[in-house]
């Protein structure tokens, strides 16, 4: 019952959202070389699937994603918490983070494919790179928040250091640390596809570039953008089935 | 009133005499036909031909109000197909894909007889021919557009494909690079670019073309068909004056090239790099058909070839016919 209600509101703005997509084909006149009608993009979008093309450009970008934001996300843990406790380490090194951050991956991708050729691994380091600052930061954060008095508790129980990480502070930073993880993983699937824009054989970003530049199949293009866009929405899903699982409803 | 009758036939003899004097000149810009051209990614000499005749007045002359918008090939064959753009010079090889799918252009103009995009490596490499590409890296910008075509093209001349070399991408087009550095032995570019810029540095290179293998369509004039309905006069004198212009360069290149560098200043710093790049582009304006027919005429069986062959790689979805994708209504009948 419950599932059943939650589920009526994604349901009804996806309705209204294709209506509203067909209309502005409609009422705009627009060529389907311009905006291909919604039924255009499903029909396509199912054959794609089907015939095996998305497929293994979507297994790519994925391989891609996973390995990025583990190793974008495990540094970022742990530089976090390194900023947190470490006044010295904020002041060294957050000018370059955030200058890292504000530098646009779009202008970085073609450097990194160049020193880390155009294989996995520039992808990876794209990605992991376009994750680590919003976990990074969330973990700062979050670890900066732990009630200082638990922390005075614990040492006055003469708890280990290793005993407070693991049992308090990382336990109280994990909303924040989650939060952060949602955020990066939505940006590690942009990280993909910009990395692939730098120089892949196989990937979503590929077939995009495929679909509009060499074939014209406008109706494909927006099939693999629709397929971006639903790889997004998985994974953003199950970092909040993960929260739920630990940190429970918020 | 005699004197009046004189100074009112005066008037009306001065009044004939203006109005004769501005006959043969510009019509006003409010009576000009607005022309949206498009033209590649990047201000170039290549386009030297568009630029003279602007700077020249010869569009103003035949009535046209041109202006020039740089766009990426797949961009600008969409928007000349939607009508934003009226004309624009495009890949052949992009043409037959967009009109299969659907979009309504049409080729009015050859611009390149000849294929452009070619393979190129130093000679030193040992590459002579396209069946010495088996076993050698090869880079190119990506798996698609004209040089993946082209590459087909050629490999398969020589009983090849991409799997019997080993291909290095180079997104950021720095393939010519890459070759100059022995970073790859040989690398797909344009025949009035890369091995121009190769030959500069003193290296002795070597060109493969693909003319031999299949006519490719080269570079030239596009127009949507609802823009030939609506301005096919206007579209018809932007591709005689372009014309025009294409044979003052290959007379005189140095016109050319002062135009060129009228319109980008930049490309002042390197003059005798984009005087041999002009050169070399004129070279390519020559082919089979426009040799004998001169410059704009349309290589009918080169296009059916082209059909053919792309076809076979499972690039044109629909059956298109030579028809569809081509005219030569616009081109000059003189």
């Amino acid at each position: 019952m419950i599932r059943v209600s939650a589920a009526a509101p994604v349901g009804l703005a996806l309705v209204v959202f294709v209506a509203a997509w067909k209309a502005i084909v409609v009422v705009g006149g627009y060529p389907p070389f311009i905006l291909p009608p919604p039924e255009s993009v499903a029909a396509r979008f199912v054959d794609a699937w089907a015939s095996g093309v998305i497929g293994p450009h979507a297994a790519a970008t994925l391989v891609e994603i996973a390995l990025g934001f583990a190793v974008g996300a495990g540094l970022a843990l742990a530089v976090g918490y390194l900023l947190a406790r470490s006044v010295l380490a904020e002041r060294l090194l957050s000018p370059y983070l955030v200058a890292a951050q504000a530098t646009p991956i779009l202008a970085l991708a073609p450097l990194l494919a160049l020193w880390f050729g155009p294989g996995l691994t520039s992808k990876v380091v794209i990605c992991a790179l376009i994750v680590f600052f919003p976990v990074a930061v969330a973990t700062m954060v979050g670890i900066r928040s732990v009630d200082a008095r638990l922390l005075e508790l614990a040492r006055s129980l003469r708890a280990t250091r290793r005993q407070i990480v693991l049992t308090l502070e990382i336990p109280a930073a994990l909303p924040n640390i989650l939060g952060g993880m949602r955020v990066g993983v939505t940006l590690a699937v942009v990280g993909a596809i910009v990395g692939e824009w730098a120089g892949a054989e196989r990937g979503l970003g590929v077939l995009v570039n495929l679909a509009r530049g060499s074939l014209f199949d406008i109706p494909l293009m927006f099939a693999t953008l629709v397929t971006i866009a639903l790889v997004g929405v998985a994974l953003y899903l199950v970092v909040v089935l993960v929260e739920r699982r630990l940190v429970g409803v918020r | 009133m005699i004197r009046r009758l004189a100074l009112l036939v005066s008037i009306a003899v001065a009044a004939v005499a203006l109005v004769a004097c501005t006959g043969g000149t510009s019509p006003s810009p409010s009576a000009r036909t607005p022309l949206v051209v498009g033209l590649g990614f990047i201000p170039s000499v290549q386009f030297a031909p568009f630029y003279l005749a602007e700077q020249e007045g010869y569009y103003a002359d035949a009535g046209l109000d041109v202006t020039f918008q740089f766009k990426i090939d797949p961009d600008l064959v969409t928007l000349v197909g939607q009508g934003s753009i009226d004309i624009g010079s495009a890949d052949g090889t992009s043409v037959i894909p967009a009109v299969s799918q659907g979009i309504p252009i049409r080729y009015v103009a050859t611009i390149y007889g000849s294929f452009p995009s070619i393979v190129f490596a130093r000679a030193s490499s040992g590459i002579a021919e396209a069946a010495d590409l088996e076993g050698t890296k090869l880079g190119i910008p990506g798996r698609f557009g004209s040089s993946w075509i082209m590459l087909q093209a050629l490999l398969g001349s020589a009983g090849l494909s991409p799997d019997d070399l080993a291909i290095v991408e180079y997104p950021d087009f720095g393939q010519g690079a890459a070759v100059a550095q022995g970073a790859v032995d040989a690398a797909t570019g344009f025949a009035n670019n890369e091995p121009v810029q190769l030959g500069l540095s003193g290296e002795e290179v070597v060109v493969l073309h693909v003319d031999d293998t299949v006519a490719l369509p080269g570079p030239g004039l596009i127009a949507g068909t609802a823009t030939l309905d609506a301005k096919g006069d206007a579209i018809r004198a932007f591709v005689a004056q372009t014309l025009r212009a294409m044979r003052e360069i290959e007379a005189d290149p140095e016109r050319g090239l002062e135009a060129a560098i009228a319109a980008v200043p930049e490309l002042a710093e390197q003059r005798d790099a984009q005087l041999a790049i002009l050169e070399a582009t004129i070279g390519v304006w020559s082919g089979r058909v426009t040799a004998d027919e001169g410059f704009g005429a349309i290589d009918r069986d080169g296009w059916q070839a082209s059909v053919t062959f792309m076809t076979d790689l499972g690039l044109v979805p629909n059956a298109v016919t030579v028809d569809a994708l081509v005219t030569d209504a616009f081109l000059p009948t003189e």
